[in-house]
């Protein structure tokens, strides 16, 4: 049964992985008014980086190149393990699993901050750093959001807070919630609005040294995660499993699909602010914003 | 037997990770090689049904030492914390220390009764713990709390170029010294010598962000 459970969640995992490629070559072109790329394209792509020569850099961190990009893709499948299927099944259960997913969630900084400063070069290693000023206040501010959603389950265990959901999801009972929740998601897979690690005006940032293999095993890692973020706010905020006529687990996967259509969309859409601007954003209006999303749902919890 | 095999394999994790700190040449990989160590303690913790206490570590610590990692690189002037070098100072007074500090503990742990009395099943390790650390002190902890955050925040309004000056987008000027008047301090003058210097003033003050990774860029 486990077994059948961590086959079905590694098939449902390149799926989405294949829609997350598509759907960004869809709005990419969509975007640049180009017109949509060759289907195919993407699988060129992987097949070329794969079959590529591996460069490296004068004096890299070799162990630590490998370990930042086998780090993101565990991190991704240990969040994406937390994720409950139903009333008893979730492959990892502790009591404590939305403390582990915000671990697996501080951690992938310290995965980002290694895979830009393994290289040993310079426009990586402001990647790097940069990642690290955003990626930790938006961090703060998602612990906040957690806290929030596990205060009307009384419980740090996300198979109890997707049965409190059952009358009405966070999404309604705490409307700031997700919306805060989302751009810990494109922090995290490094998207849009929050690419501060490998953005275009770093030449590729962390991973603009990174070749062959390494290339693809990161931007696989990069989906893959983003696969595991969309699964847990779908979790969180829009009842897990719960859901009328359809069984639970294929519940979960749409909601999961429809919450990576939104960081998509969002990543493409949305304009990528300076630092210090994004960090005023942070620090002055969503921090604030995370504590009023607390004080309501301490409030509803009443 | 899963559980002691487990135990062992996180044990010498946490030790070898533990001497690695102390051998490595970089601070980063030292902090990050002490982090790999409280992890493995974390996850030994997460054996003995400390649940809360073992996820807990390791979240703490991913944060504490990326932290600790920055601000290390910071102090040190070593440009990126890329620069190889030697980790370890003083090696009489440490060696000393070192002894000191097992000999200490060792002490202490053979010294104590442990308790070995096994958790009932299904007993519900979190809430207890809760209890047991915030039960009559619920008010001192939160009040605590939310002094420490409001004190954090202030701290980083304060360090922050934007805090005092104005926005971060007009750069870094100093107020005046009269109330809506030019802004104090010295001002760039044209030509006459000191081009290069008044130059460079002018663009550092319109791009502050740029000036960090012009450093980085030096330091290879």
């Amino acid at each position: 049964m486990t077994l059948l459970t961590v086959l079905g969640m590694l098939v449902f995992l390149c799926t989405s992985v294949w829609l997350a490629v598509a759907l960004d070559t869809a709005c990419r072109g969509w975007i640049s008014g180009q017109g949509a790329d060759r289907a195919d394209g993407p699988l060129r792509t992987a097949a070329l980086w794969l079959t590529q020569q591996r460069l490296t850099t004068e004096a890299p961190d070799r162990m630590n190149a490998l370990l930042s990009i086998a780090g993101y893709m565990a991190l991704a499948l240990t969040g994406l393990a937390l994720v409950p299927l139903g009333p008893d099944t979730a492959l990892i259960a502790l009591p404590t699993s939305v403390v582990l997913w915000g671990a697996c969630e501080a951690l992938v900084v310290v995965v980002v901050f290694l895979h830009g400063w393994s290289p040993n070069a310079p426009l990586a290693m402001i990647g790097a750093y940069r990642y690290v000023a955003i990626g930790l206040p938006i961090m703060l501010l998602s612990m906040f959001v957690l806290i929030a959603a596990a205060l009307p389950a009384q419980s740090l265990d996300l198979r109890d807070i997707v049965t409190s959901q059952a009358d009405v999801w966070n999404l309604i009972r705490q409307p700031l919630g997700l919306p805060l929740f989302l751009l810990l998601g494109l922090s995290l897979t490094l998207r849009g609005p929050f690419d501060y690690a490998d953005s275009a005006d770093l030449a590729g940032g962390t991973s603009v040294e990174a070749s062959g293999p390494d290339r693809l095993g990161w931007q696989i890692a990069r989906l893959a995660m983003l696969t595991e973020f969309s699964a847990m706010a779908a979790t969180v905020f829009l009842g897990g499993y719960l859901g009328p006529v359809l069984p639970g687990p294929l519940w979960i996967a749409l909601k999961t699909l429809l919450v990576m259509t939104l960081v998509i969309g969002l990543s493409h859409l949305a304009a990528r602010m300076p630092v210090s601007r994004m960090m005023s954003l942070i620090w002055m209006i969503l921090l604030p914003l995370s504590f009023a999303d607390l004080i309501w749902a301490g409030l509803v919890a009443l | 037997m899963t559980k002691d095999i487990l135990f062992y394999a996180l044990s010498a994790l946490a030790i070898w990770s533990g001497w690695r700190v102390f051998r490595v040449d970089s601070m980063i990989r030292a902090t990050f090689a002490l982090m790999v160590s409280f992890i493995a303690v974390g996850g030994i913790a997460l054996l003995m049904s400390a649940d809360y206490i073992g996820v807990a570590t390791v979240f703490m610590m991913a944060v504490e030492m990326m932290v600790m990692g920055l601000f290390m690189v910071m102090f040190m002037m070593n440009p990126a914390g890329l620069n190889p070098m030697q980790m370890v100072h003083q090696y009489r007074f440490s060696i000393g220390a070192g002894i000191a500090a097992f000999v200490g503990l060792t002490v202490a742990i053979l010294t104590t009764p442990l308790p070995d009395n096994p958790l009932p099943p299904g007993g519900d390790t979190l809430r207890d713990l809760g209890f047991e650390l915030l039960g009559n002190s619920m008010l001192i902890f939160e009040t605590a709390g939310v002094t420490l955050l409001a004190t954090m925040v202030g701290a980083v309004v304060l360090s922050s170029a934007s805090g005092r000056f104005g926005s971060a987008g007009q750069g870094s000027v100093p107020p005046g010294l009269t109330a809506g008047g030019p802004p104090a301090g010295r001002t760039a003058e044209d030509g006459k010598g000191h081009g290069g210097h008044a130059g460079h003033g002018m663009s550092m003050q319109k791009k502050p962000a740029m000036q960090a990774h012009d450093d980085h860029g030096k330091g290879h």
